[in-house]
């Protein structure tokens, strides 16, 4: 899957927007669960935005104040961050703790760079989005774009986006609200409610 | 999906919800064009039954027109429980396997449309020095693909000397990896998106870029494309300069495996 890949936007509402993920592989290590444990309590601990799990294969996404209690056999863990502080103290948390588990982050490749030097990593692989192909008339404008590209299987959309922006027009709805309503079908939880109230707000004054 | 039209009070509420735009209300009744339905379950997931009676809403719904009152609900409720996932039987099964990341993929024992890429590079070592990965992402954002679409994608990249990522389940599809042709089953079926994965040689990446740049503009749908590779000992990006240099900007944004993974006693 290339869920967090392909996230758009400008790269200043990029500075505000990292998902930390680990994502064991298929062959797994007997004590898996006790690490995923500790991923999860040092994401927990750096006020993640939003959360998701992956459970008996099936992706379910968590309100972070409950995925203590809920963990079980989860095999991957997914933990949305705006502030780049946060994200540096994470991964040297994880480095420190040692789990040996495939972690990955996805965000402004410059500034994850700059995390993973004050951690003391070198990066071990990079992938990057070369864009968008083929039938292009097809989409709706880029703010729309940009929030359904928020879900990493692209689960919230156009249209849903587009209903709720006219809520918040029209006073219906509160950025806020909007923002939460457009996190639901996002079963990954790598959307970021943080980015799509802005984009809300924007469009708002935009009229 | 499927709705019940005896418990459907025409709310449309499950219309935004519609990752498709396949739902739409006639005669006071939510449709699904089932031709283009995904079978993501997103609708479903979304507008939870308040358990409400069909009769008990219309029968407000006329009272309140006539006092010239108006009741907005909330937009993620399904008044009646009108929303009913199918039993699908193949192909239409692929629908769902492929659209909705709640139900795992027979094919691959995971949730999702594809593998792991990148992200256990650090205990695989599946992308090594030399090498590039390739994610082809069809339907994405948000308008969906036709296996016809992706069959027309893969048969022209099998003629390059590419590997198909042997885990996606794209590949579980193929008659022939070496000739990239689907089965012809599922040509007619839709799905959100599927990623098709690829394994090159680094100095290769130009002329794969233009083959599915061209290969795209024939299709009736967006496509999604990714590029990775291990970096240099200095952290340093190889497919950068080879991407720049033939005229293929990157995003800024992307993502990095730490390299905080071991690999695992008998993996490769």
């Amino acid at each position: 899957m290339t869920n967090t890949l392909h996230r758009r936007g400008t790269p200043q509402t990029l500075r505000q927007d990292f998902v930390l993920f680990a994502t064991p592989s298929r062959s797994l290590s007997p004590d898996l669960p006790d690490k995923m444990k500790r991923f999860t309590e040092i994401c927990l601990r750096h006020n993640p935005l939003n959360m998701a799990k992956i459970e008996n294969m099936a992706m379910r996404r968590v309100d972070p104040r409950r995925l203590k209690e809920e963990m079980q056999d989860q095999i991957g863990i997914t933990a949305v961050f705006d502030n780049p502080d946060s994200l540096a103290s994470a991964i040297a948390e994880l480095k420190e703790a040692d789990l040996g588990i495939p972690i990955n982050v996805s965000g402004l490749l410059e500034q994850v760079k700059e995390c993973c030097g004050k951690a003391g990593i070198t990066r071990h692989s990079v992938e990057q989005s070369l864009g968008i192909f083929g039938k292009k008339e097809k989409l709706p404008p880029p703010e729309i774009v940009e929030i359904n590209t928020l879900c990493g299987h692209g689960m919230v959309s156009f249209n849903l986006i587009k209903k709720v922006a006219d809520e918040v027009k029209l006073g219906r709805m509160t950025p806020e609200q909007g923002a939460y309503l457009l996190a639901k079908p996002c079963e990954c939880g790598a959307f970021n409610p943080v980015r799509a109230r802005q984009v809300l707000e924007a469009l708002r004054m935009k009229g | 999906m499927e709705i019940d039209a005896a418990k459907c009070v025409g709310c449309g509420n499950c219309v935004p919800f519609c990752t498709m735009g396949a739902i739409r209300v006639e005669n006071d009744v939510a449709v699904v064009n089932e031709d283009e339905c995904v079978e993501c379950s997103t609708c479903y997931r979304c507008c939870g039954p308040e358990g409400l009676r069909a009769t008990f809403v219309r029968g407000l719904r006329r009272l309140f027109r006539a006092l010239h009152l108006r009741y907005d609900a909330p937009l993620d409720v399904c008044p009646t429980g009108a929303l009913v996932p199918p039993e699908l039987k193949w192909p239409r099964s692929l629908r769902r396997a492929f659209s909705d990341p709640t139900v795992t993929h027979d094919s691959t024992g995971m949730a999702g449309r594809g593998t792991e890429e990148i992200k256990t590079n650090d205990i695989t070592g599946r992308i090594g020095p030399g090498e590039a990965g390739i994610v082809i992402d069809l339907g994405r954002p948000g308008t969906g693909v036709f296996f016809r679409d992706i069959d027309t994608m893969t048969r022209a990249l099998a003629q390059l000397d590419v590997f198909f990522e042997p885990q996606n389940p794209l590949t579980h599809l193929m008659n022939d990896p070496q000739n990239g042709s689907l089965r012809k089953d599922i040509a007619n079926e839709k799905v959100l998106s599927a990623i098709i994965e690829l394994k090159i040689k680094l100095a290769d990446l130009p002329e794969v870029l233009h083959l599915v740049e061209k290969t795209a503009t024939a299709l009736d749908t967006v496509i999604s494309v990714g590029v990775s590779t291990k970096c240099d000992p200095e952290g340093g990006i190889p497919h950068e300069s080879i991407c720049s240099g033939a005229g293929y900007p990157l995003s800024l944004n992307g993502k990095t495996n730490l390299g905080l993974g071991r690999p695992v006693e008998g993996m490769s």
